[in-house]
């Protein structure tokens, strides 16, 4: 056994070794700063269309001065109440005409004006035409008639209720956080897999192309070299990982205010077991999803058909992450039991478990059930190579009834 | 003494080995017997199963009859760390530097990283190749990276060395290299079985050697053995052209340029030339020539076959 392991771990460390000491690794390390960046810049031009857009749309009021200056004092009361993106459009005050209604219908049927609802008439009864996608704002200008209307009657702006705000700290996650931490505790280990794992399917060709394998396959079992490339891309996916796990720490603790208070909801029921069982998982996913993908890749006779090779994978990926989303919203279901016993989502499964249910024993049992799972991926695929690549299938394999003939 | 004629248990002993590809038996019941400490040869013409056999034999590819024993072990995976392995087909990782390549080849076999970078720089150097140490294997002419590929299979001091067509692609200079490193290793003791199609190299190493044709032994012995398997040859120039000779001459003498060749007569050469001699026809060449392994190779293998082989 130590001879074995010594054996998988000169596979590994060359296979890790050859993987970071070049430059393609910082582009793969790097590589969602890329994305990030195209994200932040996609982002600003996004929001900088609707805000340039937001700014454009106004909604009017047709009513007297006085009126008027009831309406505007409650919209700045009111307007505070908004988050900016979901604040409704700058509010005018204008003159209304002798057809207040055909004047309200002009300004929001005419194509230079960005009106999307118009009030006109008394307060007490006010009349509202608006654009049909712009009922939210149309409730706003009524909200606006009626707070007029009450601070006009009580005789000012004074309160009428003086309240008093005490904040109490929040005990530990939610429910709501538990379940939403599932998701992206699925969501995450999807998408670090993902990224990641589809790196072992090209592993082997490198073998094959510069006729290696010939060397390997008489020094040692196939299942070591497969196992040991698979851990050489593992310690890869692992220093991916720490890099950019150590970058969303940092950022997350230096998050504005509001945004910790929003995220302070989130937490795993295993508490602080969960980022060992994070973990845990991702290496059973990577595991799993990378022994396929080696195996299936360890068929390419050329880089040409790895792509191709690896596509059904990818898809099959998707359907296990369907799988573990669709058990983690029904928790204790029979969809969430096979999620967590089928093999190849059972990692994705199991992490959401331990984001919403405190108890640690199954998640070992589940650690045991995937690296058996892992074990006989390996094998299979390591058969596979021996009797497809180098035919060698043995004696063993023969089919009992064949008879042998000389 | 053991079966085998020699006093170690012998380090390879096939029998009735079978290999099938697609329905078609490459390997056709081989048995091939390799003492311990010696240099054996597989020879052979291309197809012949040279190169399915030695596989079988490390346990690369699995026979599908037959049993083999390999340094004492019927998994010869099992004694991999004792066996150093040059392939058909040359491969190396291009951006290892030589001496990491040596230490990974011998790590892979049991060998401490840092004692097989030490034994790699002792190798290159002893190999003239010292000045290579650090460059990368895709800088390394042809020729180099094979011998580096060499020194990787045998850096782990192995006790058998398999070699499947040391010798192709390489200039002659690295051809002598090859040649001394072989035998350096044999006098180390290790064993050495090497296929080749090339009778020179054979003729030169080999104590013993097996002629492999259409997946089948066709002879095992020494070269000398092989040798034996045709007469020698005596080649013969009169000193005077006198009518008559052919009839002094044996049944199976034949022109060849100014003079004769026939085989050596059973009787010996000694009542001829008292023959010649008598009948006036004198004597201005004579010379008695032992056949080759490469006539013994066309007479066992068939000409069809050995009109491939370079001799």
């Amino acid at each position: 056994m130590r001879r074995l392991i010594r054996q998988t771990l000169t596979i590994a460390r060359r296979d890790f070794l050859a993987t970071v000491f070049t430059p393609t690794f910082l582009l793969f390390l790097f590589a969602p700063l890329v994305f990030m960046s195209f994200g932040v810049i996609g982002g600003a031009g996004a929001a900088n269309f609707t805000e340039s857009g937001g700014e454009k749309l106004r909604l009017v009021a047709l009513v007297d001065a006085q009126e008027g200056a009831g309406l505007v004092a409650a919209d700045t009361r009111l307007r505070a109440l908004f988050r900016s993106p979901e604040a409704p459009p700058a509010l005018m005050v204008m003159t209304p005409g002798p057809e207040p209604e055909a004047q309200a219908r002009a300004l929001l049927t005419q194509s230079s004006g960005r009106s999307t609802a118009v009030l006109y008439g008394p307060l007490e009864q006010p009349r509202i035409l608006y654009l049909e996608v712009a009922q939210r704002h149309a409730d706003y200008l009524a909200q606006l008639a009626e707070e007029a209307l009450r601070e006009a009657r009580a005789g000012g702006p004074t309160p009428l209720s003086r309240p008093e705000f005490r904040s109490v700290a929040q005990a530990g996650a939610t429910a709501l956080g538990e379940d939403q931490t599932a998701f992206f505790a699925v969501m995450g280990l999807f998408m670090v897999t993902l990224m990641l794992a589809g790196q072992a399917v090209g592993t082997m060709a490198e073998e094959r192309s510069n006729k290696v394998i010939e060397i390997l396959a008489a020094a040692v079992p196939l299942e070591t070299v497969f196992l040991g490339k698979l851990i050489g891309m593992f310690g890869v996916a692992v220093l991916f990982l720490f890099f950019w796990g150590g970058v969303v720490i940092n950022l997350g603790n230096n998050l504005p205010a509001e945004m910790a208070t929003a995220l302070s909801g989130l937490g795993p029921a295993t508490g602080s077991a969960f980022p060992f069982l994070f973990f845990g998982y991702f290496a059973m996913a990577y595991m799993l999803l990378g022994s396929v993908f080696l195996a299936v890749g360890a068929q390419a006779s050329s880089q040409r058909e790895i792509p191709m090779l690896s596509l059904p994978i990818t898809l099959f990926q998707f359907a296990m992450l369907a799988l573990a989303l669709s058990g983690a919203a029904h928790p204790g279901s029979a969809l969430a039991l096979a999620a967590e016993l089928f093999p190849f989502s059972s990692p994705f499964a199991m992490a959401a478990r331990a984001a919403s249910e405190p108890d640690i024993w199954p998640h070992l049992a589940a650690l045991g059930w995937q690296s058996l799972w892992v074990a006989i991926t390996l094998s299979l695929g390591a058969s596979w190579f021996r009797r497809g690549v180098l035919q060698s299938a043995g004696p063993g394999l023969r089919l009992p009834w064949r008879r042998r003939t000389r | 003494m053991t079966q085998s004629g020699y006093e170690q248990p012998p380090a390879i002993r096939a029998t009735a080995l079978v290999k099938r590809f697609g329905g078609r038996r490459v390997v056709d019941g081989i048995d091939i017997l390799v003492p311990a400490g010696t240099i054996y040869g597989v020879l052979g013409p291309n197809g012949a199963g040279k190169t399915t056999t030695l596989r079988m034999l490390l346990g690369i590819v699995e026979p599908d009859e037959g049993e083999r024993t390999v340094l004492g072990t019927r998994h010869p995976r099992h004694a991999s760390d004792r066996i150093g392995y040059l392939p058909e087909e040359r491969g190396l990782y291009p951006n290892m530097k030589a001496q990491d390549a040596i230490a990974f080849m011998g790590a892979l076999r049991g060998l401490p990283w840092r004692t097989g970078r030490a034994r790699a720089r002792e190798l290159m150097a002893e190999a003239g190749l010292g000045y290579a140490t650090h460059d990368k294997i895709r800088k390394l002419s042809k020729g180099m990276a094979q011998l580096v590929q060499l020194l990787g299979s045998i850096v782990h001091r192995p006790e058998l060395i398999v070699l499947d067509e040391p010798f192709s692609g390489l200039d002659p200079v690295n051809q002598e290299r090859l040649e001394r490193l072989v035998l350096a290793e044999r006098d180390r003791g290790a064993t050495i079985l090497f296929s080749t199609h090339v009778m020179a190299h054979a003729e030169r190493l080999c104590e013993r050697l097996a002629i492999v044709a259409g997946g089948t032994v066709r002879f095992e012995g020494t070269v000398n053995d092989a040798r034996a398997l045709l007469p020698a040859a005596v080649r013969y120039t009169p000193r005077n052209a006198i009518d008559g000779l052919a009839a002094v001459l044996p049944p199976d003498a034949h022109r060849d340029g100014e003079g004769w060749r026939f085989g050596l007569p059973e009787a010996g050469i000694e009542p001829l030339l008292t023959r010649l001699i008598e009948g006036g026809h004198g004597i201005a060449g004579l010379s008695i020539e032992r056949p080759g392994l490469h006539d013994a190779f066309v007479k066992i293998v068939g000409a069809s076959a050995a009109s491939e082989v370079p001799s």
